[in-house]
């Protein structure tokens, strides 16, 4: 008698807790949304493919049909925002990069999704998984812009097998860095190879460079901005003709000579393309772009790749640059629920893992210590030890996040082109930016 | 029969309508804009400033007046290049026309008119790409030096120009080719009777007749120039350091990279203004040879 009582009692205990061990149960937990159809604006980017692969579960779930629309990096910003101040109905979804936060959040083109995290059962948002530093990146006044779903860190990747014939290990300082540039550069043992490629292109992308760089020479952009500031926007002087910002324009100009010829016009796609060639010993890189180096259908050296943690100066601590998305939901979009829904489903943990898998950028801890995927991604360690060292605002994440990017870059191009000297050419871009702040409204201190 | 006043308004009433709609309104707006310091993403603009944003534009050492200069630039070789070359295919052209199959061979040589400036920017910057591209290969197996291409201040620009020739010869050729089909052939002849040399042809009567066309050609070609934009776009951006900067160019990042509406607006009217102008001098020329 007593034995099936036992019985009977572990029989309800299982029962009450299945669920659990199931997972969420999504048939509940999402709503009927059959005949609706949700418009997501996203990047481009790698990843996309494993978003597509991911997100028609949600239409077998929810019987909604999905309309997903990638652009580049520029486009998609341009879309996102005249979608925003034209009030446009038609996106329900936008995807925002982390510099992007503030702009959207200001222009008041998004909603603030706390009131729907606390709505939400806990067990399904799991907030406290994603990982800290893009909780921070999300938030803006406390209001949560964005749940993040593709979080990118810049990882430095080598060719494992060209430090192991020199006997070599990946830098940690940047005077390594530079040495195993030069090693691999114009060396007879490794002809037509190239010790590295940049990110030089005029514009967003070597002005993007700079903020990779700067916080790794020991420096700042703005005077409040740094890892650990309280109030990184409080004080925004802008420190762009300091002895480390013209460092940092000095060492791109000096970096030129290890990298392949037209490197003035390197950008994101040429320095992937370069190092998936095999002509490059090294590239910093987004983690985003990591799989398909990875890939032996996307690169020539996939199985010799490793990666680490950006290097920075001597006595510096490194800060690896952080980016990468949140999904935010248009504050004119008239199916907020049904996006509330597809977020808290693609966003959760277990369709995350999926997502991860099929190519995605981890986004949660969970996802990063998960066993199956660390087999399969050997470069989450790295990016796992740059978690860490991150900062949520390496970029300025202000509405004039873009346009302040944009101008350091094309007064560093004119730079690197011989056209100004470092210190005419930052002390103008100090003069612009400086311009641009006090038309936003910062405060500056003398 | 003659219509009366009011039907003859009635019939160019939609006309007018649409001009008014998408041409004259878009333009004054676009006036209106340029005098204020608008931008769409910023609470408190739109603020009437005068012509302050032309001051700024035309202020020592701007972007603009570089993308002015190159924009210049671009035309003025671009344009010598393509009617040059342009004259002398459509007179191989014109030589061999009653050859069998050259009809084939001049619709294939006019293919790149028909290309998306985007794609075949694209396509070009894979193909000049200075470590990847098929343009070095092909310049070191003639025993030549790899070149940089769009990668250096000092190549950049002549290489935009080498593609916008590449592409619009053709179109050139197209226009003074239909030029070359109405002289009269006895002029030709009579050219023959006379013992006239090449050159005596060409100046005597072939650019004679030629002028209008390529009159209309620089008029269309010049416009063209000015709105020169996906191709710098997709290959350079404006770079390196600012050395394929181009108005259209210029105008686009003010007006949707950084939303500054006012400043993008000022760029686009001074490229009306000079587009005006320089469009009006083509037509004076061709007019005079007209007369």
């Amino acid at each position: 008698m007593k034995k099936t009582l036992f019985i009977a009692v572990l029989l309800a205990i299982f029962v009450v807790v299945q669920p659990s061990f199931a997972g969420t149960n999504w048939k509940a937990e999402l709503k009927n949304w059959s005949g609706k159809t949700l418009h997501i604006i996203m990047i481009g980017d790698p990843w996309i493919t494993a978003f597509q692969q991911v997100a028609p579960e949600f239409e077998k779930l929810t019987g909604a049909k999905i309309i997903i629309d990638g652009y580049g990096y520029d486009a998609t910003h341009e879309k996102e925002v005249l979608e925003g101040s034209q009030k446009s109905t038609t996106t329900d979804i936008v995807v925002l990069d982390a510099p992007w936060i503030g702009e959207f959040a200001e222009g008041g083109y998004v909603e603030d999704l706390k009131p729907y995290i606390n709505k939400t059962n806990a067990s399904v948002i799991e907030y406290n998984d994603y990982l800290k530093v893009f909780r921070e990146v999300s938030d803006w006044k406390g209001k949560v812009i964005g749940m993040p779903f593709a979080a990118y860190f810049v990882t430095t990747c080598y060719r494992k097998d060209l430090l192991d014939a020199e006997n070599l290990k990946p830098a940690k300082t940047l005077d390594e860095w530079k040495a195993i540039a030069a090693k691999f550069t114009n060396n007879p043992k490794y002809p037509g190879m190239y010790g590295l490629a940049m990110n030089n292109q005029q514009g967003s992308c070597v002005g993007q460079s700079y903020f990779e760089y700067i916080w790794n020479v020991g420096g700042k952009p703005f005077k409040s901005c740094y890892p650990g500031s309280k109030a990184p926007y409080a004080d925004m002087k802008p420190l762009l003709d300091s002895p480390e910002s013209i460092e940092v324009v000095k060492l791109f100009i000096d970096m030129l000579k290890y990298q392949p010829d037209g490197a003035l016009n390197i950008a994101w796609d040429d320095r992937d393309n370069y190092f998936s060639a095999g002509k490059l010993a090294m590239v910093s890189e987004w983690s985003a772009r990591l799989p398909a180096f990875l890939s032996p259908k996307t690169s020539t050296v996939s199985g010799q790749i490793i990666n680490a943690v950006v290097p920075a100066k001597a006595g510096v601590k490194p800060v690896p640059p952080l980016g990468g998305w949140v999904m935010g939901i248009s504050k004119y979009s008239g199916q907020k629920d049904m996006a509330w829904d597809f977020i808290k489903w693609f966003c959760s943990s277990e369709t995350h893992k999926r997502f991860v898998d099929a190519g995605g950028m981890p986004s949660r801890y969970s996802a990063l210590k998960d066993s199956a995927l660390l087999a399969k991604y050997p470069t989450f360690p790295a990016i796992a030890q740059s978690v860490d060292l991150a900062f949520a605002d390496c970029r300025p994440r202000i509405p004039e996040g873009f346009e302040i990017i944009s101008t350091i870059g094309m007064y560093i191009s004119r730079a690197m082109t011989g056209e100004l000297t470092p210190e005419a050419a930052m002390a103008q871009a100090n003069k612009d930016v400086k311009a641009i702040l006090l038309k936003g409204g910062y405060k500056m201190s003398n | 029969m003659n219509a009366s006043r009011t039907e003859k308004l009635l019939f160019i009433a939609p006309a007018i309508a649409y001009l008014l709609v998408f041409s004259i309104f878009p333009l004054i707006y676009s006036v209106g804009i340029s005098l204020t310091d608008l931008n769409v993403v910023r609470k408190g603009t739109g603020n009437f400033v005068g012509l302050s944003n032309y001051v700024h534009l035309f202020s020592s050492g701007s972007l603009f007046v570089r993308a002015v200069t190159n924009t210049f630039i671009i035309m003025f070789f671009a344009l010598l290049i393509e009617i040059v070359l342009g004259f002398i295919i459509a007179r191989l052209f014109y030589l061999v026309r009653s050859v069998r199959f050259v009809t084939i061979l001049r619709t294939m040589y006019i293919i790149p008119i028909m290309i998306t400036p985007l794609i075949f920017g694209l396509v070009w910057s894979y193909v000049l790409n200075p470590l990847l591209g098929v343009g070095n290969v092909m310049l070191k197996a003639a025993g030549l030096h790899a070149l940089p291409w769009l990668g250096s201040p000092k190549t950049a620009l002549a290489t935009i120009v080498m593609i916008d020739v590449w592409q619009w010869t053709p179109f050139l050729m197209m226009l003074i080719f239909s030029g070359f089909m109405t002289i009269p052939h006895e002029l030709f002849e009579a050219a023959e009777v006379d013992g006239a040399r090449l050159v005596k042809k060409i100046t005597h009567i072939e650019l004679p007749f030629l002028k209008q066309v390529i009159g209309l050609a620089l008029i269309l070609r010049s416009m063209d120039v000015f709105r020169m934009f996906d191709l710098i776009y997709a290959t350079t951006q404006g770079g390196p350091g600012g050395a394929t900067e181009v108005i259209s160019m210029f105008a686009y990042r003010q007006s949707f990279n950084y939303y500054n509406t006012s400043i993008g607006s000022t760029a686009s009217i001074i490229a009306l203004i000079i587009i005006t102008i320089i469009s009006n001098f083509f037509n004076k020329i061709t007019k005079e040879t007209r007369g």
